[in-house]
């Protein structure tokens, strides 16, 4: 139930306009957000396990990075990323992403 | 490329006035950015992608990129060479020119860099990503003949090859000795993952055969996934001697393949050395390597302390917290081309924030991976406390097949936004 509620919420908070980064931030996107596409692909690729997050609803993006943090979620590397990131970070790339063509 | 060679012969025509040639669209700031591995072709393909007005030259006298990420993967037999070659067509199709020709000087004052064609860019902003070179000097008798004998393979390409050669034709029950560094050096888990596969293919081809890891330093980067991965794959076939116990050499005889450490000599069938290194020689031409060889930067947009106006980027430059890799250099260049384009703007470039994720392949089927945050604290970039680290020493439900998968689509999906 609670990770079904935590992408409405996520979406209410974007829609409340948290996060501009989207339409007017500097180029390159939020802190952090360039170094994502070193894994997932900016562009279009086959033959890759690693899913592409461009285009993503910033919910979902944000759910999964909120959980990979808390470990609700397990993973590899994303876990051990995510920590390094607040709350207000996560919005602002997931954000960025979701703006991104798919 | 037409539009080039216009360039290029108003170039020497304006040789004999004092002033450098201006590229084309002046005004709207013209970037050069010499060498194209993972930092420079990353830099000049985002810069022209974040703000085609730029005029953005690559300077890179090689028409193929070898890359050294997944290299180890040829020595075993797992890849072919040709699976680790990029052109630069994507490059200049994302707008950027390609000077095929090498820097030789960069005259800092003049703000304009010297080809070895004879020719000169001016510059607004200068990227320098020239990687490493070798120091010659460091292990008496290891020099640039000797490495014919003796391959680094720490470039990729005709050395891996030849790496690759020795080998396969080097009898069961060889012995294989690799010589390793002290801090810094490009790639820290490389050498250790080079041992796995190495190992990986000994074990089916050269059962008899035994690697021997001779090492200028007492710890290594993944050591305990390394080591636990050698003791459960490869039980027996890898020694790894540590500095305390004779562990770097100090001279070799290229002519018997004979290693010389402080504790005595071991003689190979295979020698693998892989000698200390520097940032690329046009790093100290510029100015922008210190004492140490390497380049120290600031941690915003990578300006050289010591020479502003000049980035510095990749494994020539000395990034605090960050290790010397590939995913790093993307990282880095990435964040220095949107700062480049905020400065030549006249703004501020933002506080970024930065990450790495590196893995290693210790047999074909088995991946561990270290990754870290870093962010500019104190004017270094450091890592962001309580993130980042290495897989777990436990693996469950798959991990290490599944890191391995990760690691071969991290390779095809970085290689796709630098090269593709």
């Amino acid at each position: 139930m609670h990770r079904l509620l935590l992408p409405g919420l996520a979406a209410a908070l974007l829609l409340a306009g948290g996060s501009t980064w989207a339409v007017d931030g500097p180029p390159g996107g939020p802190p952090g957000a360039s170094s994502c596409t070193g894994c997932h692909a900016s562009a279009k690729i086959t033959d890759s396990v690693i899913p592409r997050i461009a285009g993503r609803k910033a919910a979902d993006i944000v759910t999964f990075m909120r959980e990979y943090r808390s470990g609700a979620w397990p993973s590899s590397v994303m876990g051990r990323i995510a920590k390094g990131f607040d709350d207000q970070q996560i919005d602002a790339i997931a954000a960025w992403f979701a703006a991104q063509p798919e | 490329m037409s539009t080039r060679r216009h360039f290029l012969k108003l170039g020497a025509a304006a040789a004999m006035a004092p002033a450098v040639v201006s590229a084309q669209g002046a005004g709207a700031g013209r970037v050069v950015v010499i060498g194209g591995g993972f930092a420079g072709a990353t830099a000049a393909r985002t810069l022209k992608t974040l703000e085609p007005k730029l005029t953005v030259t690559l300077v890179e006298p090689n028409p193929v990129y070898t890359s050294c990420p997944f290299s180890n993967s040829v020595l075993a037999n797992l890849r072919e060479i040709e699976q680790q070659q990029f052109r630069y067509d994507g490059v200049k199709r994302a707008g950027v020119t390609v000077a095929e020709t090498s820097a030789t000087a960069v005259d800092v004052d003049a703000k304009a860099v010297t080809l070895a064609d004879g020719n000169r860019l001016s510059y607004d902003r200068l990227v320098m990503s020239p990687g490493i070179d070798f120091n010659w000097t460091a292990i008496p008798g290891y020099d640039e003949a000797a490495a014919q004998k003796m391959p680094h393979a720490w470039k990729a390409g005709a050395q891996t090859v030849l790496l690759r050669q020795q080998l396969q034709s080097m009898q069961d029950g060889g012995l294989v000795v690799m010589s390793v560094p002290a801090n810094p050096f490009r790639c820290p888990p490389g050498p250790y993952e080079r041992a796995s596969l190495i190992a990986y293919w000994l074990k089916i081809w050269k059962p008899k055969s035994k690697l021997l890891l001779l090492d200028a330093k007492d710890a290594f980067s993944k050591q305990r996934l390394f080591q636990n991965g050698w003791a459960e794959l490869y039980p027996g076939m890898i020694e790894w001697v540590p500095l305390s116990q004779g562990g770097k050499v100090t001279s070799v005889d290229p002519a018997t393949l004979t290693l010389v450490t402080e504790f005595g000599s071991h003689k190979a069938a295979v020698a693998n050395v892989i000698p200390p290194q520097r940032a690329g020689a046009i790093a100290a031409q510029a100015g922008v390597a210190d004492r140490t060889g390497w380049c120290p930067i600031e941690p915003v947009a990578f300006e050289s302390t010591l020479r502003p106006g000049i980035h510095v980027l990749g494994d020539a430059a000395i990034m605090g917290g960050m290790p010397k890799s590939a995913f790093a250099a993307n990282a880095q260049a990435k964040v220095c081309a949107a700062a480049i384009v905020e400065l030549l703007a006249g703004r501020k470039a933002p506080d970024p924030i930065l990450i790495n994720t590196c893995y290693s392949l210790v047999a074909a089927d088995y991946g561990i991976s270290i990754a870290g945050v870093y962010r500019p604290t104190n004017g270094q970039l450091a890592d962001i406390p309580g993130a980042g680290g290495v897989s777990p020493l436990e693996a469950v439900g798959g991990l290490r097949g599944q890191e391995a998968l990760y690691a071969s689509s991290w390779f095809r999906t970085i290689t796709a936004e630098v090269y593709g």
